[in-house]
C-alpha cells in the first residue's frame, strides 16, 4: 500500500473507538511527510459542554489523525504487518503535547480537518506539528485535497475559506510493546 | 572506545538538551539515572538516543530502545554492544 487513502480510520486506529475514535476520513497522506484527516463532532462529543467540542478533544483528534495514523503506517510498512496485526504487539501511547494555541472553537456538526506534518520519527516515536481548520460548509474534502502536495501541506496552503481553529506543536506519540506495558503494570 | 570517553560524549549531548539542568551534569557517572537524577523528560530520552547514534556513528535497533534502562551505564553498554555487532 502507498498510503492510508481509502482506508477507514477504524481499520487503522483499531484500538480506538467507537466512541473514542475522533477521525472520520483521510483526505491526503504522504507517509513520510504528513496527513490531512477530518472529523465532525457528534452530539455525544459535546454533551455536557454547552455544545462546544472540547479543546482537549481537538488535541486528541489531531493526535489520532497525525502521530497515531502515520506511526501505524510506517510501522506496518517496516514490519510487513496489517494494522490489526501490529496492534496485537503494540499499543499506541500519547506521550506529550508541546504548545497549543486555540484561535477559535468548534461546535457540534462543524467538520474540521487536522493537517499534520511529521517532524521526527525514530524508535517508534513520532512528533508532529500542525493545525486544525474548520471546513467551509458543503466543501467536498476529497475533491479539494485530490491535488494537494507536500509543499502545500508544509505551507498550510489552503483556501482562506477554512477557519483556523488551533496551532499545535510537538504532539508526540509512540508505539509501545504490549509486553513492556504489561511488565510495568505488574510492578 | 573507552567507557569514560563515551560518558564524556554523552555529557556533551546532554549539554545541548535545554530541559536538563546543566548544573547536574557535573559529576555524571555510569550510575547517573537520566530520569531520576537529571530529571530528563521521558520524551527527551528518544531524542538523546537519536543524537547518540549520530555522535557515536552507530545505529540502534528499535527493539534495543524498547528495553533500554534509564542509567548512563545502559546507554554506554548499548553503544559498545552495537559497535561490536557492527564490526
Amino acid at each position: 500500500m502507498d498510503n492510508f487513502l481509502g482506508w477507514e480510520p477504524k481499520d487503522v486506529l483499531v484500538k480506538h473507538g467507537p466512541t473514542k475514535l475522533l477521525v472520520n476520513k483521510y483526505h491526503w497522506h504522504s507517509p513520510r511527510v504528513g496527513i490531512v484527516a477530518s472529523y465532525t463532532p457528534t452530539a455525544r462529543d459535546v454533551e455536557d459542554h454547552f455544545g462546544v467540542f472540547r479543546g482537549v478533544d481537538q488535541i486528541e483528534a489531531f493526535a489520532q489523525a497525525t502521530t497515531g495514523t502515520c506511526n501505524v503506517f510506517l510501522e506496518c510498512e517496516k514490519q510487513g504487518l496489517t494494522p490489526v496485526e501490529l496492534m496485537e504487539v503494540f499499543l499506541p501511547r500519547f506521550i506529550s503535547v508541546g504548545q497549543v494555541i486555540f484561535h477559535n472553537y468548534l461546535e457540534v456538526d462543524d467538520t474540521f480537518i487536522s493537517i499534520g506534518n511529521i517532524k521526527f520519527y525514530k524508535f517508534r516515536q513520532m512528533v508532529c506539528d500542525g493545525r486544525i481548520y474548520k471546513v467551509p460548509a458543503g466543501l467536498d474534502l476529497d475533491d479539494y485535497f485530490s491535488d494537494f502536495n507536500e509543499e502545500r501541506l508544509l505551507a498550510y496552503d489552503i483556501s482562506p475559506d477554512f477557519t483556523l481553529i488551533a496551532d499545535l506543536s510537538d504532539i508526540t506519540g509512540r508505539a509501545i510493546k504490549k509486553e513492556l506495558i504489561d511488565k510495568l503494570s505488574q510492578l | 572506545m573507552e567507557r569514560q570517553e563515551i560518558i564524556d560524549g554523552l555529557v556533551e549531548i546532554l549539554k545541548t538538551v535545554r530541559t536538563i539542568n546543566q548544573e547536574k551534569l557535573v559529576g555524571v557517572t555510569e550510575d547517573t539515572d537520566f530520569i531520576k537524577d537529571l530529571n530528563t523528560p521521558s520524551t527527551e530520552m528518544i531524542n538523546i538516543v537519536a543524537k547518540t547514534e549520530q555522535k557515536f556513528d552507530v545505529e540502534f535497533d528499535d527493539d534495543d530502545i524498547d528495553g533500554l534502562g534509564s542509567k548512563v551505564k545502559d546507554v554506554v553498554d548499548l553503544i559498545i554492544k552495537t559497535k561490536e555487532k557492527e564490526q
